[in-house]
């Protein structure tokens, strides 16, 4: 059976071309520089082996913070968890 | 009284389990010793248990049979075996968490406040699962106590983070587990093993007394054979408790005697845009359900892609936070896959992580929007069946992607708002695969509703995996 779409695509699809601006490229060994310096600002002991697999990780995850960072918030925005005295 | 040989406890429900010891038919030491004689032959296959209770069900046993003898009222869940994922605290025991580090642990001092709940219900705790470390994981791979594995096929993913859970269930060795669901480590296992799944509201059940992971994402809830199993463990374990600080104050709402009121009048609609299924078998599974459902139109959840980015990584930075003194301590004592992006995630910048928590407030203030549209919503709960154990990538249309990452692709953008949400099982050969029926905040009874309309029309089954015993 067809499925009707009663969708806000249109919408979101305008504004994920509006927001969607290139990046500033990062050298290629930005990443690993910043993972050796957190870990010594961290006090987190790094084993030359895993230096690889941590950076491949924090690159992903800046790959997806990328597309929060594109999205336009005002500035009023209030985080998801709200504290309440 | 029957003799346990006679009743086929391997695949009896929790309701059917608990009418016929309230019937009289069968006694609850008959109903334990015939739980532990199964997990004795068929875990060393599927390898779901790392603890087991023995002498704590026993003595629960004889005193329910006692209480039966003695006239009182007999419980919903009385005589019904059921284990819980090893986050859950089990008096006694170590609350592993899937780890090696948390063996060092002292012995839990009292239960999760769940499992006190399902006992208050009669059900009787037969021991602690297998899970994916720190719960960090949709695969079910464990590397200090081994994979468990998927009953329908013993080479593949179980799923995690709750992989015991639902290979204990899905196995046959008992009718009723707990897991936990943060990014959805219910309804992925419960996918790919072919079980009922319930992943409440935010803040529905209690999660007192569980390891956490993800603080702001963490849910617990039941993996059952049926959804009235679902619905009744749900009912059991719902209330308010003060020893978990996100747990509702709201009032018992049960479920189980909505469940045959049908689905007349309800609005349901088919997820499109990124959830639109690009493997043969998702998109058999939600034509089948939608067809079943007469489900005539697709809605877009707003946005999901970058919820699921958000929610990728809130869950890492939460988790780094959490595993911080860990990682500086005992760093080599972690699964390296689970250690590399802990370590990953305490590096995340606090400004794009609270940029994500604002995002998150958008995200789910359009999405509630979509309620006054429809009462349900159908997505897949995975993208494809069970992986092979050792997996590492798996393709979604032209897109190869990895496997321990992206089994989630569906479930984190329900879960970072907290929506309810069932997985229902598909059953196909020669691996079944789980669609997620979606409602709104506190509506469990909707989706569970539906849940049990497509069972009682056969479109949804927990199909019985053939297993040869030791």
């Amino acid at each position: 059976m067809a499925r009707k779409s009663i969708s806000r695509k249109a919408k979101s699809a305008r504004r994920g071309r509006r927001l969607a601006r290139p990046h500033r490229a990062r050298k290629p060994d930005a990443i690993g520089t910043l993972v050796a310096a957190d870990a010594q600002a961290l006090a987190l002991p790094m084993d030359p082996s895993w230096h690889a697999g941590v950076t491949f990780n924090l690159q992903l995850l800046l790959k997806h913070a990328a597309l929060i960072d594109q999205f336009s918030l005002t500035d009023d925005a209030e985080p998801a968890p709200v504290f309440r005295a | 009284m029957l003799e346990t040989t006679a009743f086929d406890f391997a695949w009896k429900t929790a309701g059917e389990i608990a009418a016929a010891f309230a019937a009289g038919r069968i006694s609850a030491p008959s109903i334990v010793d015939a739980t532990f004689a199964r997990i004795r032959a068929r875990d060393p296959l599927i390898n779901s248990f790392t603890a087991v209770t023995e002498e704590r069900a026993h003595l629960r046993a004889r005193t329910l049979d006692e209480a039966r003898a003695r006239g009182e009222p007999i419980a919903p869940l009385a005589g019904v075996p059921f284990a819980v994922k090893n986050l859950f605290d089990v008096a006694g025991l170590p609350t592993l968490a899937g780890s090696k580090i948390n063996r060092d642990a002292p012995p839990a001092g009292r239960d999760a406040t769940l499992i006190a709940r399902l006992e208050a219900a009669g059900a009787i705790l037969v021991g602690a699962l297998n899970m994916g470390e720190y719960a960090y994981d949709f695969t079910g791979e464990n590397l200090h106590d081994g994979p468990a594995r998927n009953p329908h096929d013993l080479q593949r993913m179980a799923g995690g983070s709750s992989s015991g859970s639902a290979a204990a269930v899905a196995g046959g060795l008992v009718p009723l587990a707990l897991g936990s669901d943060t990014n959805g480590s219910i309804r992925v296992p419960a996918s790919l093993c072919g079980l009922f799944g319930l992943k409440p509201t935010y803040g529905r059940l209690s999660r007192a007394h569980t390891f956490p992971f993800a603080a702001s994402f963490d849910h617990v809830g039941p993996l059952t054979r049926s959804a009235r199993d679902l619905a009744i463990a749900y009912d059991a374990m719902q209330g308010y408790d003060p020893d978990d600080p996100v747990c509702a104050d709201r009032t018992v709402e049960p479920v189980t005697p909505l469940l045959d009121r049908g689905i007349d009048g309800l609005r349901i609609a088919v997820a499109g845009g990124y959830f639109k299924c690009r493997t043969a078998e998702s998109v058999y599974a939600i034509d089948r359900v939608a067809a079943a459902l007469g489900v005539n139109r697709d809605i877009d959840i707003p946005e999901a892609e970058r919820a699921r980015s958000a929610a990728y990584i809130i869950t890492a930075s939460e988790g780094g936070s959490l595993h911080l003194g860990r990682l500086r301590t005992r760093a080599r004592d972690f699964d390296p896959a689970v250690r590399d992006r802990l370590i990953a995630g305490a590096m995340l910048p606090a400004s794009l992580v609270t940029k994500a928590q604002k995002f998150r407030r958008w995200y789910q203030r359009e999405v509630l929007k979509l309620f006054a549209e429809v009462d349900a919503i159908l997505a897949p709960a995975t993208p494809c069946p069970a992986p092979l154990l050792g997996q590492q990538k798996f393709m979604l249309g032209d897109v190869e992607m990895p496997v321990r990452a992206n089994l989630g692709i569906y479930t984190q953008p329900i879960s970072f708002i907290g929506l309810p949400a069932v997985a229902v099982p598909v059953p196909l050969s020669p691996l079944p695969i789980g669609v997620q029926i979606i409602t709104a905040p506190w509506r469990e009874d909707v989706g569970l509703r539906i849940a049990h309309a497509l069972e009682s029309q056969g479109i949804v089954a927990a199909q019985r995996p053939p297993i040869r015993e030791h």
